[in-house]
């Protein structure tokens, strides 16, 4: 067994990579390539990160609702982040590589190949992000009683979908796993969505929208509240987005608007003083993250986040439930969205017992800290004795490395 | 936003929509509801058809938009999308190379019986108990009004003739 572990996050938006012993990973890029208008070759990988004008960059992404599908992109992404950005060789390095819960066997068969065949590493584990988090958490926060039996609830909203994952003994509880079917690149869309109808056509810059997302989206801690003020003309809810002009900036920036706009606020695209386009967004800005909370606003028959963690329960034998409860740790990207920590509170105690404690944490990094905990377990005995090596891959094939993941 | 309900306003603005259909049943809407639900999570760009095409056609996807550069940024105004022909699922099936999640979904028969009961399939968020809220597809607030052809919801007379005029029926957002 090497003693190098590559720690791979691989997920639907950005590939978090390390080698162990570094806790924090040594880079975080796009886990896609992209191209820019005009340009023929496309940027794979950690190359995005030093492309400056979003707003022309198209993206294709190996990963299709949160599963590895198309592995010849995901191995020019992964070649350069291995060979240049880590600068490894797979060969004489084991790998621990995040994948979602319920892999398809094709996919699993798709990443076995990648992995041992044309990387060649010496062994490999992989395991679901959600697990690793709760590792990483259970580190930050010893205090917490649920933590020193390594038992906690993950949410994690991530760019595919969004899992509830109940862990005890640093392990998943399979039959508690709820997967709501909204990400953080479904909300984007549905933004781009949006604002395409009621400003500006943004159909063609997915990129910058989510750019524009982060900076604008909060989730209401109180819809009606929130809907109510929104309907002022002078909304404090209003914001407008200055869309980069790709000449002298190449990203935008949020502001509040400086006027209330004569007329209607959903005419004006043009500002007067300039040239400058801007993109006005008022209930927008809460009523897309709230489809997590709520996904039937969207026509979709699923529960929303609260909801959904009590289906993740009622999976789990009841004497977990109040550990379960009290340390539910949420990670993501999606996760980050201001408000979405007090809103999930609000949402859930309703939902449970009185006599449980219901307590929420967001750790400082909710989108590094499963990569975190990934280091964490490379670190230890435990990934050697669960790793397969590609001895074992070449003898007994995928199914194999299927049946060593699932009882993770 | 009292008087007639805005579905009596089956107005001359739509001579196009009202001589295709009448009326929109259950089921299309349920379609036009998850194609919706589909294009939320596309990778590419509404100029451009999924992310699953080969290296071939994704080039011939860069030369037309080299022919654009020089007519500057191309942001229109108003909800008018290019006209994209998308590339159904099927045609993307049969073609070489990588398969779309959905298609490894069928392909993989999930249905039939997995080993310890749990898949997939059975590890997706049950609908939820509460009914679904009602929002004006146009604005975003509350609605009162759904309009009978296309089943979508608007809150107000202003809203609906905005939706008339531009969305209703068309599916397209
Ligand atoms: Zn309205
Ligand atoms: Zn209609």
């Amino acid at each position: 067994m090497s003693d190098r572990v590559v720690v791979l996050d691989n997920g639907g938006s950005t590939c978090k990579v390390g080698v162990n012993l570094k806790h924090q990973p040594h880079s975080v890029f796009p886990n896609g390539t992209g191209k820019i208008k005009g340009e023929r070759q496309p940027l794979v990988g950690d190359q995005l990160l030093a492309c400056g004008d979003l707003s022309t960059v198209s993206i294709r992404r190996p990963i299709d609702r949160g599963y590895l599908v198309n592995s010849e992109l995901e191995r020019e992404i992964w070649a350069r982040a291995f060979r240049s950005v880590l600068k490894v060789d797979p060969n004489s390095s084991s790998l621990l590589l995040t994948e979602a819960p319920f892999a398809l066997p094709a996919v699993e068969e798709l990443t076995a190949q990648l992995v041992f065949e044309d990387f060649g590493f010496h062994s490999c584990l992989r395991v679901p992000a959600a697990t690793l988090a709760q590792k990483a958490h259970c580190q930050d926060q010893p205090g917490i009683a649920a933590n020193r039996a390594a038992c906690g609830l993950v949410v994690d909203a991530g760019f595919s979908f969004t899992h509830v994952v109940p862990v005890f003994d640093a392990h998943a509880i399979s039959s508690g796993i709820k997967r709501i079917n909204i990400g953080g690149k479904l909300l984007t869309n549905y933004l781009k969505e949006l604002v395409s109808y009621r400003s500006i056509n943004m159909m063609e810059e997915t990129y910058l929208m989510e750019h524009i997302k982060e900076q604008a989206c909060f989730v209401s801690t109180d819809l009606r509240a929130d809907l109510h003020i929104s309907r002022a003309r002078q909304s404090p809810n209003r914001r407008e987005y200055v869309l980069p002009d790709g000449v002298n900036s190449t990203t935008g920036f949020l502001r509040i608007p400086a006027d209330p706009l004569p007329g209607s606020s959903r005419q004006p695209t043009v500002h007067e003083k300039s040239s400058e386009q801007v993109l006005m967004m008022n209930n927008e800005r809460f009523l897309v993250p709230e489809v997590l909370f709520s996904p039937g606003d969207l026509g979709l028959q699923q529960a929303g986040l609260a909801e959904a963690i009590v289906q993740a329960l009622e999976g789990v034998h009841e004497s977990l439930h109040p550990l379960l409860l009290s340390n539910i740790l949420l990670t993501g990207g999606s996760a980050a969205c201001p408000g979405f920590a007090q809103r999930l509170l609000a949402d859930l105690r309703p939902l449970v017992s009185d006599e449980y404690e219901v307590g929420v944490y967001m750790p400082d990094d909710p989108i590094t800290c499963a990569h975190r905990g990934g280091a964490l377990l490379a670190a230890s005995p435990a990934f050697g004795q669960a790793a397969m090596t590609r001895q074992a891959y070449e003898e007994e094939g995928a199914a194999r490395m299927q049946t060593i993941a699932n009882d993770d | 936003m009292s008087g007639a309900r805005p579905s009596k306003r089956r107005s001359t603005r739509d001579k196009k929509t009202s001589q295709r259909v009448g009326l929109v049943d259950k089921a299309e809407r349920q379609q036009a509801a998850s194609a919706r639900l589909d294009r939320l999570e596309d990778d590419q760009d509404a100029g451009e058809a999924l992310g699953h095409l080969s290296d071939d056609e994704f080039r011939l996807d860069d030369s037309d938009e080299g022919a654009q550069i020089g007519e500057g940024r191309k942001r229109k105004k108003g909800g008018k999308r290019p006209g994209v022909k998308r590339k159904t699922r099927g045609q993307l099936a049969e073609h070489r190379g990588p398969k779309a999640f959905s298609t490894l979904l069928d392909e993989a028969e999930l249905e039939d019986a997995p080993e310890d009961g749990l898949s997939y399939l059975t590890a997706a968020a049950a609908s939820s108990v509460y009914p679904a809220r009602k929002w004006c597809s146009v604005c975003g607030f509350a609605a009162t009004y759904k309009c009978v052809r296309c089943g979508s919801q608007c809150c107000s007379r202003k809203c609906f003739g905005t939706h008339t005029e531009t969305r209703c029926l068309k599916f397209t957002m």
